[in-house]
């Protein structure tokens, strides 16, 4: 075999062989500088929305109007069904939806985080972080079409306008940090195991319908611990509550911040780990 | 500070994973089972890609890497570009690296040429802003024309080579990393893009090219390795390490 290397590089030159940092700290520099380069993730998510519907008319206001004939025709349906006013039902089920919508939408393309961008990836070195926040960032898109609905809702419903609204932000902002964390963990998962996207999407399915998002939590009676005990009811719900008008679940915010730490932490151990791994499995 | 490529001792195990272990469902299933599914969900086969490498490229190098089918030529670029962090040893690389490893680059079929442009431009760290200032240029030698403006999935595979080729040469890096594909080009773009190489090389100053085109290498590269089941097992003169790959494979 023969040595390529430079015999006065290998003694001399130690300051050139800098201490290589630990997996976590290189983790971390990933997050950092992928988050730092937020001239680039918006950019790219804002591309994605607008391919996805290059065109169109309508472009992605089709998600508004889908949703609207959605939330129109079960709200008619449903109120019946459960024996509540349209007027209450209706606001209930469209934001209900619109948030359901966002959050499933986090989870189904958190698990294309990596392989949705395997020739990127294959090509150029860049933190990997960008692909989750450029992912993430393009539901907050499509979210924002949607929201343009509620102040209309609000209009229509005479729904109470105050500063009880303020809450909206806190919620968003600590469902997109779960939004991040859902996007590197499954991401990498199915990055390697490339039945997880199925598996994930069919547990969503049943999930939607686990969670009060149709049907109101007052219907469960005493069996409330279902959906209290359900964090998907709890990122629902401190989204929903504020906009339609009623208070938070008392379990919602302990319930989500209990699953962002942990959520948080075991992604932050599992992407010092793995991150290396990516390019390997893509 | 001076461009430079530094490999120690750098080895590249490679797991392939094949039907079974592809599997969470098995992986879990066999967990609890021991039965027949064990050996399924566990056949990860370990390709030992490469092994203790050990390589400087300095200021100047045109190297050339040499070698048969599955020698580790790819897989040493993508070490070298930083997409592979090697199972051992370790890798110091020196300026800004521009890698051309397919020819697709990461282009989205569904996006223009000027939006692949930026995109590839963003990759790279370089700012749209800067990026749009550099299109004209990049569309004039790739002789887009009209198509800088549709969909790169309409393009012939000679201009998505040209286009890939001028977008990386345009970024001016310190260091180009190229695999295989650009040999697919035709001999008017070869010429051209040598051109250009010598504009940039003279300007900048680390190039590697991993080729089967010896005619190729000759002219663009002015040192070789030979790369053999992952191992270097020549290095030199390109002439010299070309008759070394002819008497191992005849």
């Amino acid at each position: 075999m023969v040595s390529l290397a430079n015999p006065k590089i290998e003694s001399g030159g130690a300051a050139e062989w800098p201490a290589q940092p630990g997996a976590a700290a290189l983790a971390w520099r990933d997050l950092v500088e992928g988050f730092a380069r937020v001239w680039m993730w918006p950019v790219l998510a804002l591309q994605d929305v607008r391919l996805r519907y290059r065109g169109s008319v309508l472009g992605p206001f089709w998600l508004t109007i889908s949703m609207l004939l959605m939330v129109g025709g079960m709200g008619i349906v449903y109120s019946q069904l459960f024996g509540m006013e349209v007027r209450s039902y209706l606001p209930f089920l469209a934001v209900g939806l619109i948030v359901w919508q966002f959050l499933s939408g986090m989870i189904t393309e958190g698990c294309e985080t990596f392989l949705r961008e395997a020739t990127v990836i294959q090509q150029v070195r860049i933190p990997f972080s960008i692909h989750a926040y450029r992912g993430v960032f393009r539901n907050v898109i499509v979210l924002a079409h949607n929201l343009i609905l509620v102040p209309f809702g609000i209009a229509i419903f005479s729904l109470p306008v105050g500063w009880h609204l303020l809450a909206v932000v806190p919620a968003l902002v600590v469902l997109v940090i779960n939004g991040l964390w859902i996007s590197l963990l499954l991401g990498m998962i199915s990055a390697r195991f490339r039945d997880v996207p199925p598996i994930v999407a069919s547990v969503l399915q049943a999930l939607f319908f686990l969670t009060p998002v149709i049907w109101p939590l007052a219907a469960l009676k005493e069996w409330r611990i279902i959906a209290t005990a359900n964090p998907f009811f709890a990122a629902v719900d401190v989204l929903r509550a504020p906009l339609i008008g009623v208070a938070t679940a008392d379990s919602s915010w302990p319930m989500l911040l209990a699953m962002t730490a942990i959520g948080c932490t075991v992604t932050f151990v599992a992407f010092a780990r793995f991150r290396a791994r990516i390019a390997y499995w893509i | 500070m001076v461009p430079s490529l530094r490999l120690r001792a750098v080895s590249v195990e490679f797991p392939i994973y094949s039907g079974g272990s592809r599997s969470l469902k098995k992986l879990l299933f066999n967990t609890t089972t021991q039965g027949n599914l064990a050996r399924d969900a566990r056949d990860r086969i370990m390709v030992q890609a490469l092994t203790g490498v050990d390589l400087d490229i300095e200021h100047g190098d045109r190297l050339a890497i040499i070698g048969a089918n599955g020698a580790g030529k790819s897989t040493l670029l993508k070490v070298l570009a930083g997409i592979y962090a090697p199972t051992h040893g370790r890798v110091y690389a020196n300026g800004r690296v521009s890698a051309l490893l397919t020819a697709s680059v990461g282009l989205n079929p569904d996006a223009t040429g000027r939006e692949n442009i930026i995109n590839r431009g963003m990759y790279m760290d370089v700012h749209p802003r800067q990026m749009r200032a550099r299109i004209d240029e990049i569309a004039a030698f790739s002789e887009l024309g009209y198509y800088i403006d549709m969909p790169v999935r309409t393009y012939s595979s000679g201009m998505m080579i040209r286009l890939c080729f001028a977008v990386a040469t345009s970024l001016r890096p310190e260091i180009l990393l190229m695999d295989e594909w650009l040999a697919a080009g035709d001999a008017a773009f070869l010429a051209k893009a040598r051109q250009r190489m010598e504009d940039f090389v003279s300007g900048s100053s680390i190039l590697v090219l991993a080729s089967h085109s010896m005619a190729l290498l000759r002219e663009w590269c002015n040192r070789a390795i030979l790369l053999d089941r992952g191992r270097i097992v020549a290095a030199g003169e390109v002439d010299e390490v070309e008759a070394a790959y002819a008497a191992r494979h005849g």
